[in-house]
């Protein structure tokens, strides 16, 4: 008797059907991908008891003929692709043919199908035989139901957590579906009560608002970018909102849903110095990549792709970040943002097609040109500064030429602490010790990489002593404090001896700052050997920064404005604090009741 | 108190006290000048409490009396003025009126009572120095002097007396520059170490005409400057200058001399392109030749060259450009003489062929270049 047979192609599904199967919530994404591709506008999702009981998901789609429809419930049977050469670049979300058979292997499905009004046809399988067929009269588009999902399989069964947990899979499921195409109407019942409806929207961002409601979504700042043939859309959660919380990731590539920690870890590492350690941002992101870059055939689930250049879409995704995190938009608001104007915003704005982008990127609005009173428009080249000309000397370097794109609004100084301004949209208010930490720390890590940090000698030797635990952080530290252009002689004990110090400004008191980075250092120890020398620099930055209570002369906070206007994440600090903070006009006219 | 003084006489005293006033103070006696009249006319007076000025002008008293006057706007008005003779009367302890012409004016005051007293001096040690010779060792040196807060003793000016010369030192730790004259007759019977804010020492280079005398004496924390006219009155800073004879290369053997314009001007063309920041330019000098340029990552760089007589091995060395321009400016000869020893060693710079009893020398530190 031969011992290895061929296995009978039920038990072929069943095992199949593990891969593609695990719980509910994959019958579910399986099903809602097919009707996507059916070309639905509508689709109708039932759930019962998590979906272990029932799971229906109704579409209008295209449908399917009755040997269409018999055939789809047998193992590698697609519309979707012909030839293996259609597997590069495939734009639907199913190909493999695997979903439907595996699905009717481990359950009882029924599939009611119908390529015109009225003429339908319904099919029922259950452990993956068919056992009825009959004509029925049905409106286009096609049904699928499944009960008793793994009744024939109590091995899986046993995985399968209780209906509430499995709910909240399923509910996860369908809130990232629901991101991959907003133009499709979602409506989704669970033990017959309604719990997600979703209109047909035209951007992503109408999309998320309606799914997550107003507050939540105002957390987060749109993000829009273009390089090569990649192209970045989604939102990002602004700095100052991120908390350790949990949080919500999704990312789509070329419209799918995947698992893609590489883009996530690349969207994160354009946050770095503006969070707290430990704190995680919430993000959609959506890639659009040409399809031949890109192979989605590598998970049985396709929740994994592969790109053909993964670390230019990286670049990409962190670039996009980083530039959406630069914009006025990803300030913190004070109060609610202007009311209404979002929603409008949301559904009146034509989603921008790749192909505009192309030839022309939007520019993010840039935080620091004030906008002008309507008619005072003045040649670019001119700074209309409102501030009388002041004669007395800078003690700030004076800006070099103010550059054409950074108008200089007029600053005032509250309570030595804070600079503000006026902006079309309301007040805009500087903290001026977290902008100056902003800019210090991003003028010192180019310094750094750049190896053109100067130190000036000095004529009387700083002397320090140290407690062992600075003394040893210093240690840790020495190369880089070298880098940034100290010049220390440590002989290893705890006395120090300082011969050249940066002079990052003016008013930069080096024996403070050295001090005070060494005792933050020495109380740290968690500081990964990788982030350390971010971590250094950030907490120099912080030391030699201005401080809240320093007077600022009107030349100096120009000259910080423009520094602040020319860094790359100027709205924070290296904290993860607001650097920025804005009040509407909305926000204060409801204060004054004027509203 | 009663008085009438001429537009002019008014506007010169205002000129002259007007720098002790504060711009804003906590103490709001301190934005009123003391009006006080003399023998000869009235005596101004202000202060900021740090530093403290007065000065007496002539007019026609016709009664005896003090009062303090707002300054801001006793000033205001004395510029708008029509040229006639004004009239100034006190009433009580508060009221001023003033009358010029057919303008009349009534200010609230503040009783004299609440002025400040002036700080306590002894001029009856005083020693006396001719007004020039101050104002030539403040010149070339007070610009030195740091600004920044961490080190008030570097905020001030050091001023050595000794029996036969005095000495001004200013330094902020980067740069230093140093100057001494020989003293005659007159110098003070001990000598002494005073560390002088550089704001009182502008306002004696500001005030008092070069040829006059000038009577100088201490008290126990103060210092005090007169002419027969004008007083001005400074606090002391207090503790132990650095020891800077010590940091004063006295083997630096590499010497360029070079032509002050020249040089000043290849500094000028460098800092348009040093950094913002440090202003670091550099220098290299070879046989006869001094090369400097400027490089700034992001904008571009920049380099000149001029003649120099050098003699000494091949040196590259940083600068702070700024540094290096101010000193040029006070240096009084058209050719200077720089001497070095290595790029990370004080760097000194002296006037060349300069004919004066006076010596003068100023010192940078480099900047550290990298690479």
């Amino acid at each position: 008797m031969t011992r290895v047979a061929i296995l009978p192609p039920i038990v072929a599904d069943q095992i199949a059907a593990g891969e593609v199967v695990e719980r509910p919530a994959s019958v579910v994404k399986e099903l809602v991908e097919n009707a996507l591709d059916a070309g639905a506008r509508t689709i109708a999702v039932d759930v019962r008891d998590g979906g272990l009981s029932h799971i229906r998901v109704a579409d209008d789609g295209t449908g399917m003929e009755r040997s269409d429809a018999r055939l789809a419930l047998s193992r590698h049977a697609t519309s979707k692709i012909r030839l293996a050469e259609d597997l590069v670049g495939v734009a639907s979300f199913g190909f493999r043919g695997e979903a439907l058979p595996a699905i009717a292997s481990v359950s009882r499905l029924t599939l009611e199908t119908a390529m015109v009004d009225g003429e339908g046809v319904r099919l029922r399988v259950s452990g993956g035989v068919l056992d009825g067929e009959e004509p029925i009269a049905r409106r286009r588009g096609t049904t699928i139901t499944v009960d008793d999902l793994f009744f024939n399989t109590p091995a899986r069964r046993k995985f399968v957590r209780g209906a509430r947990a499995e709910w909240r899979a399923v509910a996860d499921t369908i809130a990232s579906m629901a991101l991959q195409r907003p133009d499709v109407r979602l409506l989704v019942r669970h033990n017959d009560a309604v719990a997600l409806d979703l209109p047909p929207v035209d951007s992503l961002s109408a999309r998320t608002l309606a799914l997550w409601g107003r507050e939540e979504h105002a957390r987060f700042v749109e993000l829009l970018d273009v390089r090569g043939a990649v192209l970045v859309r989604g939102l990002v959660e602004q700095p100052s909102r991120v908390g350790t919380a949990a949080r919500r990731v999704v990312v789509l590539v070329n419209g799918r849903v995947v698992r893609e920690p590489a883009l996530v870890r690349a969207a994160e590492a354009a946050y770095r110095t503006t969070l707290p350690s430990g704190a995680r941002p919430s993000m959609v992101l959506d890639v659009t990549v040409p399809g031949e870059t890109v192979d989605v055939n590598v998970h049985p689930a396709k929740a994994e792709v592969r790109f053909r250049d993964r670390y230019a879409v990286e670049r990409v995704v962190e670039a996009a970040v980083r530039r959406a995190l630069g914009t006025e938009e990803s300030a913190g608001w004070f109060g609610a943002p202007a009311s209404g104007a979002m929603i409008a915003d949301a559904s009146a704005s034509r989603e921008l097609q790749p192909a505009d982008l192309l030839t022309a990127a939007t520019p993010a609005v840039p935080l620091f040109v004030a906008p002008m009173p309507s008619g005072a428009h003045l040649s670019a080249a001119t700074s209309p500064d409102a501030e009388p000309i002041d004669m007395t000397m800078p003690s700030v370097a004076p800006v070099r030429d103010a550059e054409p794109d950074i108008i200089v609004p007029t600053l005032w100084q509250l309570r030595r602490t804070w600079l503000c301004y006026e902006r079309d949209d309301g007040i805009v208010l500087i903290d001026q010790h977290s902008a100056h930490e902003r800019v210090l720390y991003e003028q010192y890590m180019r310094g750094i990489e750049a190896g053109s940090a100067a130190g000036q000698r000095l004529l009387l030797p700083l002397t320090l002593h140290l407690s062992s635990a600075e003394a040893d952080a210093f240690d840790q530290h020495r190369l880089v404090f070298s880098r940034l252009g100290f010049e220390i002689d440590g002989f290893g004990g705890t006395t120090l001896v300082v011969h050249a110090v940066p002079m990052p400004h003016p008013r930069f008191d080096a024996e403070r700052c050295l001090r005070e980075t060494l005792a933050a250092l020495a109380g740290d120890r968690a500081a990964s050997q990788i982030a350390q020398h971010e971590r250094l620099v950030a907490t120099i930055a912080c030391k030699s920064a201005i401080k809240a209570g320093d007077d600022l002369s009107p030349p100096e906070r120009r000259a910080l404005f423009v520094a602040l206007a020319r860094c790359t994440l100027p709205a924070h600090d290296v904290h993860g604090r607001a650097a920025i903070v804005r009040l509407s006009w909305d926000e204060l006219e409801r204060r004054f009741g004027r509203a | 108190m009663r008085f009438t003084i001429s537009r002019e006489k008014l506007l010169e005293g205002l000129n002259t006290v007007q720098a002790a006033v504060p711009a804003r103070s906590t103490l709001p006696v301190l934005s009123n000048l003391l009006v006080e009249t003399t023998e000869r006319g009235v005596k101004l007076s202000a202060t900021d409490l740090d530093i403290a000025i007065s000065t007496e002008v002539s007019a026609d008293v016709e009664s005896q009396g003090a009062i303090t006057i707002p300054a801001r706007k006793l000033s205001e008005i004395a510029r708008e003025l029509p040229p006639s003779p004004v009239k100034i009367a006190s009433s009580g302890e508060q009221r001023i009126s003033l009358e010029c012409g057919r303008s009349k004016f009534k200010l609230l005051g503040l009783a004299k009572d609440e002025f400040p007293a002036f700080p306590v001096v002894r001029f009856g040690e005083s020693w006396r120095i001719k007004s020039s010779e101050l104002q030539k060792l403040i010149q070339h040196t007070a610009f030195a002097a740091s600004t920044e807060e961490s080190r008030p003793i570097l905020n001030g000016v050091l001023w050595e007396l000794k029996s036969d010369r005095m000495r001004m030192v200013a330094t902020n730790g980067h740069r230093l520059a140093k100057m001494e004259l020989p003293l005659g007759d007159g110098a003070p019977a001990n000598p002494s170490d005073l560390i002088v804010p550089p704001k009182a020492l502008d306002q004696v280079r500001r005030l008092f005409p070069a040829e006059e005398e000038l009577e100088i004496a201490r008290g126990d924390n103060h210092l005090g400057f007169r002419s027969p006219i004008t007083s001005v009155f400074t606090r002391l800073i207090e503790g132990p200058y650095p020891n800077y004879e010590q940091v004063i290369p006295k083997d630096n053997d590499r010497i360029c001399i070079a032509d002050r314009q020249a040089l000043t001007g290849a500094l000028k063309r460098m800092s348009i392109v040093a950094s913002d920041q440090t202003h670091r330019i550099r220098l290299a000098l070879n046989a006869g030749m001094c090369k400097l340029s400027a490089t700034t990552p992001d904008l571009g760089d920049a380099s000149d060259e001029i003649q120099v007589s050098y003699t000494g091995d091949q040196l590259e060395i940083g600068f702070n450009a700024s540094y290096l321009l101010e000193i040029l400016r006070q240096l009084p000869t058209d050719s200077v003489k720089l001497s070095f020893k290595a790029p990370e060693k004080a760097t000194t710079i002296e006037p060349d062929g300069w004919d004066d009893p006076a010596q003068y020398l100023c010192l940078v530190m480099p900047l550290r270049l990298l690479d």
